[in-house]
């Protein structure tokens, strides 16, 4: 590897890397310090635009929805969390302890299928599912004798969040399913041959030895979960606007009628930055557990 | 100890036949009912296509047809848009993980840690923003408006995939290659790049499927139908009259699939690779 | 196994070009008898709604096409112009904002004129009372429009009506359309009731349709928040209306007998109306509640057509665009009727005094021209194009070309003289003579006020907060949207204070008015 000696030497390695930095000055850095710096004027889109300083942050604090929006974020996306790790590590799991190679591609691909949907359709044809008296859900229902069970489940307070956080079900992802799998087949014969002499077998081989030595796949996406999770409102744009009353509104969600339908950039702007730090905070603290994790694994095996 | 590995086999099958067709059920769901017309759905929910056994295969595909009179366009213009983004980032990506791996200057670490840090912006908060801008810009209603924050965004992803696959590379392949009088652009584009094809393929997936998903954006600053994205158009659809149309809806989800149904057709494989060489971790 | 892949990959490409390759224009023919496309001067967008040329309104109906003819035919008249018809979402009020902003707007728009009415501050839009206090070209002398274009419209009250409340008027109302119970004829017949006289007599058929184990009423939570909260308001403020509407404007006082507007709602409302200890605010979200166990389970469907239409629902109330719906359906097996939501009287409510239900809305495809129109000059006054744009609107509320759009589907009313509705569409024309509403308001009020009600509404519905939880929020709502009106209109409030004390006389013998307004 070559040793950069000072500036001079590195200036042509800036000049390759202008472009990807070019880019990313215009079409990121740009919007997000005017976003910034919106946060603390009280701007309507088309109208005028006065200094208030930090009120924009201090509504938000004292905003009503501004604490059923963060639980919901947050609930919706630990359940992320957990489903991501376990669905997709179930299903990596089932197909890797089968004994035919070919059977093990077939499954692999079977379940990349669903991918090829594209997110908003997929998301709509759920929400087509789950809608009015007469939806996939409730015909089923009353199919098998459930008739009275069947409700509005977008639009009842008690189930709306848990309708929205169920869609997707099994939540067998393929791309997630691949990155597990490609996990366990990096784990060393050697280990698993160890764990065969020792009698391990079965659950126990699976959580003593197999998963720890997942961590830095599941770390990854964990992180991409956690990233997703906060920013994503898209999918509850299109399910209920964050209905019925705030259950299930999102901060981004809010933040998106604030500046869109409401025209209130500046209030907008506010709640972005506060979700930036918020990611942020949690990037770096995941980061660091676990590395901090990763390092203690390490040392013991 | 056969017998128990069958049985063993029989069992992990089972399940995973059980989760694929709970995956698969609303799939089945939406082309059964692409097939039928609206009143069929209203009348009877359960049911097969009427067009289906009564041989009528014109009316059968009716909605199909008309959501390809509207989708036609979009997938054309979402074809162009995913590729050219793809070629963007798969060259800027490449390039700059290069860059970052194989070379220490000044500043490395932190201008590398800087641009991933860009993961972190949620995307709504440069919405508005971003649209300004490219209204200043003069980009609004074409092609680019499009492209270039595509391409600025990907190229992260595809820069931090690159990188840790770079990272791996035994640096007696790169001393072999200098002996052999290989300047830093033979290196690179000779000798790196090819061995880097499953890593690519993945980066190519992961960003036509980016570009393909993304609705808000299109929607927001194409104006002019004539240059939305499938995912747009679906959605604009689903706001507009058409809404209630059923058939033509559900028509529309599968044509929308089906292109990159086709992507995965070719490319899974070197895809798979791609993300068993275990470069996907953090 | 090579060569098969290369194969077929081959036939993919081949097949992909094929698919995609861009067809031929699908209305190349007339636009090529009209001119040849590429040198005209003038291109007008134009965003019609629902007469977009070529969409098939039900799946198997003929796709549209009079507005396209109508369209070729002002091209021929008018050599230096073409018209460019699109369907973007300006239904979706993110992206209508974003688009005038920006000047990316189509040039004429059809937006309902609530949401229009929130933005005329901005220039978002041209005023139109200039064209319309003058004649219209295309009319014959003599005829109905020759001397002002005003004239040329039918229902006349609701057209004036849609000036905003800044004296302007921004749209060009083309048809006509209005809500109504429809009912299932042949189900009623079944179980013996008949259309209800009253809230009361409503409220007995009900029970014994749900009694018979079908969904009575069929409405979701957005037609509540908005056509149930603006006709309720309208019933139980009825008997203290004199006191409330302070302002009679002479511009509009013939056609909106009462109408109260935003700076009249934020006066009255600085008086105690329209807190949660106004009686009749809260009475009007009790009814609402007790109509729950009578509508559907889930209120925030969309799917009720679909009931009404498979005989799972008995009525729904919806507006006439459902009547070209149900002509057409080949498996409709009952008899359908229209009726008006019956007025509340002392029995249901001690506000209610039995009154007429008004109407609400009333117009339905309201033509706006935006500020892309003038883009050429950036004036509205010297620019061509607007010239151009208005000419078109000029030529497509002639009555028969009228006619001919608005009659090509069942689904609205036209509103030229001379014209008639479709004979499926009489029934509407009849309550259309109604009086109209006291307020709108959801019209009135900016977005955040619609969403907040909404979703509340909503949850107050489902069970979700009590009646006083649900009015402490609503009361919160209305000062935060008067508030914020006050501030971005600019309101002046002064002159209300001499009318409104001039009115105690009025007052004096009126019941249960909230405190500070005795």
């Amino acid at each position: 590897m070559k040793q950069g000696k000072g500036l001079a030497r590195a200036l042509p390695l800036y000049g390759l890397l202008t472009p990807t930095l070019g880019l990313l000055a215009i079409f990121s850095l740009v919007p997000f310090l005017w976003a910034f710096w919106t946060s603390f004027f009280d701007y309507e889109v088309g109208g005028e635009s006065r200094f208030i300083g930090l009120a924009n942050y201090i509504e938000f604090f004292h905003d009503p929805s501004s604490g059923p929006s963060m639980l919901n974020m947050f609930a919706l996306t630990m359940f992320g969390v957990v489903v991501t790790l376990v669905f997709p590590l179930a299903v990596a799991r089932l197909i890797f302890c089968l004994s035919n190679e070919r059977a093990r591609y077939v499954y692999r691909v079977l379940f990349l299928v669903p991918i090829v949907v594209p997110g908003i359709a997929s998301t709509l044809i759920w929400r087509s599912m789950i809608y009015g008296d007469h939806g996939l859900v409730n015909e089923t229902l009353q199919f098998v004798g459930l008739g009275h069970l069947a409700r509005g489940w977008l639009s009842d307070p008690f189930t709306a969040l848990w309708a929205v956080a169920f869609i997707g079900f099994p939540f067998a992802g393929g791309i997630n399913i691949l990155i597990y799998y490609a996990g366990l087949s990096s784990i060393p014969e050697s280990v698993q041959d160890a764990a065969q002499l020792d009698g391990a077998s079965g659950p126990r081989k699976f959580f003593r030895i197999e998963l720890p030595l997942l961590m830095s796949q599941v770390k990854l996406l964990l992180i991409l979960v956690v990233i997703g999770g906060f920013q994503s409102f898209e999918g509850m744009l299109v399910l209920t606007k964050g209905g019925p009353g705030f259950k299930t509104m999102l901060p981004g969600l809010w933040m998106y009628l604030n500046a869109f339908s409401f025209e209130r950039m500046g209030y907008a702007c506010a709640i972005g930055v506060v979700l930036f730090v918020m990611i942020m905070i949690l990037t770096i603290v995941n980061l660091k557990y676990f590395h901090s994790a990763e390092q203690l694994q390490e040392a013991r095996t | 100890m056969k017998r128990r590995r069958q049985r063993a086999d029989l069992l992990a099958h089972a399940a995973l036949i059980f989760f694929l067709g709970l995956t698969a059920i609303p799939l089945l769901f939406v082309v059964n009912n692409s097939l039928r017309s609206n009143f069929e759905m209203d009348h009877t929910f359960f049911g097969l296509p009427r067009a289906l056994t009564s041989g009528d295969f014109h009316t059968l595909f009716l909605s199909y047809r008309e959501a390809w009179d509207v989708l036609r366009a979009y997938t054309l213009n979402t074809i162009l848009v995913a590729a050219v983004t793809a070629i963007g980032v798969v060259g800027l990506g490449s390039v700059s993980a290069y860059v970052f791996s194989r070379y220490k200057f000044p500043g490395h670490r932190f201008i590398f840690l800087f641009v991933l840090s860009f993961m972190m912006i949620p995307g709504v908060l440069t919405l508005v923003p971003s649209f300004l801008l490219v209204k200043k810009l003069g980009l609004l209603n074409s092609y680019w408006v499009l492209i270039l924050p595509y391409i600025t965004g990907g190229q992260i992803f595809s820069i931090f995939l690159y990188k840790s696959f770079f990272d791996g590379l035994p640096g007696e392949l790169f001393e072999a290659a200098r002996m052999d009088g290989a300047g830093h652009f033979r290196q690179y584009w000779s000798l790196v790049l090819p061995l880097s094809k499953q890593v690519t393929s993945v980066v190519l997936v992961v960003s036509i499927l980016g570009t393909w998903n993304n609705f808000l954006w299109p929607f927001i600053t194409n104006s002019d139908a004539k240059y939305h994205t499938i995912s747009s158009g679906l959605y604009a659809m689903s706001n507009s009259a058409a809404a209630t149309n059923y058939s033509t809806m559900y028509a529309g989800y599968v044509l929308a699939s089906i292109p990159v149904l086709i992507l995965f057709l070719y490319a899974t494989k070197p895809f798979m690779a791609g993300v068993t060489s275990g470069a996907f971790k953090a | 196994m090579k060569a098969l892949r290369q194969i077929s990959a081959l036939l993919v490409v081949g097949a992909s070009i094929w698919f995609l390759w861009p067809p031929s224009p699908q209305l190349s023919a007339s636009q090529v008898k009209a001119g040849s496309k590429g040198d005209r001067k003038y291109v007008l967008h134009v965003s019609p709604g629902l007469y977009m040329p070529g969409r098939r309104l039900n799946p198997g109906d003929p796709p549209l096409k009079q507005l396209q003819l109508v369209a070729d035919e002002f091209e021929k008249l008018n050599p230096d112009t073409r018209i460019e018809f699109e369907d973007p979402p300006t239904g979706e009020r993110e992206w209508l904002v974003i688009q005038l902003a920006s000047g990316t707007a189509p040039d004429i728009v059809n937006v309902n004129v609530g949401d229009v009415w929130q933005d005329v501050q901005k220039g978002w839009y041209v005023p139109l009372d200039k064209w319309l206090e003058r004649p219209n070209p295309y009319v014959k002398p003599g005829e109905p429009g020759s001397k002002q274009w005003w004239d040329i419209f039918k229902y006349q009250a609701i057209t004036r009506g849609k000036a905003a409340p800044d004296g302007n008027s921004y749209c060009v109302t083309l048809d006509m359309i209005e809500t109504g119970i429809f009912y299932n004829k042949t189900l009623f017949r079944k179980l013996g009731i008949a259309p209800p006289k009253d809230w009361a007599d409503f409220e007995r058929i009900e029970t014994i349709i749900k009694k018979a184990g079908i969904v009575p009423m069929l409405a979701s939570v957005d037609s509540l928040a908005d056509w149930g909260l603006d006709l309720t308001f309208d019933q139980l403020y009825r008997d203290i209306r004199p006191t409330l509407a302070l302002r009679m404007d002479p511009r509009r006082a013939k056609y909106l007998k009462a109408y109260l507007d935003w700076d009249e709602l934020c006066f009255l409302h600085k008086k105690g109306f329209f807190t949660k200890d106004d009686p009749r605010w809260r009475e009007i979200f009790r009814l609402l509640k007790k109509w729950r166990p009578f509508l559907p389970k889930d209120l925030g469907s969309t799917d009720n057509i679909r009931e009404f239409v498979v005989g799972d629902g008995a009525m729904l109330w919806m507006h006439s665009e459902l009547v070209d719906r149900l002509v057409r359906d080949p498996n409709l097996n009952f008899d359908w009727g229209v009726f008006y939501l019956p007025p509340i009287t002392s029995v249901t409510s001690r506000f209610g005094i039995g009154a007429p239900e008004c109407v609400i809305g009333g117009a339905a495809t309201q033509f706006e021209v935006t500020n892309s129109a003038f883009g050429d000059t950036k004036d509205p006054e010297t620019s061509e194009r607007l010239k151009r744009c208005m000419s078109f609107l000029q030529f497509v509320t002639l009555p028969r070309n009228c006619q001919r759009i608005t009659n090509e589907t069942s689904a609205l009313l036209p509103n030229a003289v001379g014209t008639e509705p479709r004979p499926e569409m009489k029934v509407f024309d009849t309550i259309l003579k109604r009086d109209f509403a006291t307020t709108k308001w959801e019209y009135t009020f900016d977005l955040r006020f619609t969403e907040v009600l909404n979703r509340m509404l909503l949850l107050y519905m489902e069970d979700g907060i009590s009646l006083d939880g649900f009015m402490d929020w609503i009361d919160s709502n209305v000062d935060l949207a008067t508030a914020n009106i006050e501030r971005r209109k600019n309101l002046d409030l002064s002159p209300f204070e001499p009318l409104w004390k001039r009115a105690a006389p009025l007052r004096a013998h009126m019941k249960e008015l909230p405190v500070e307004a005795r």
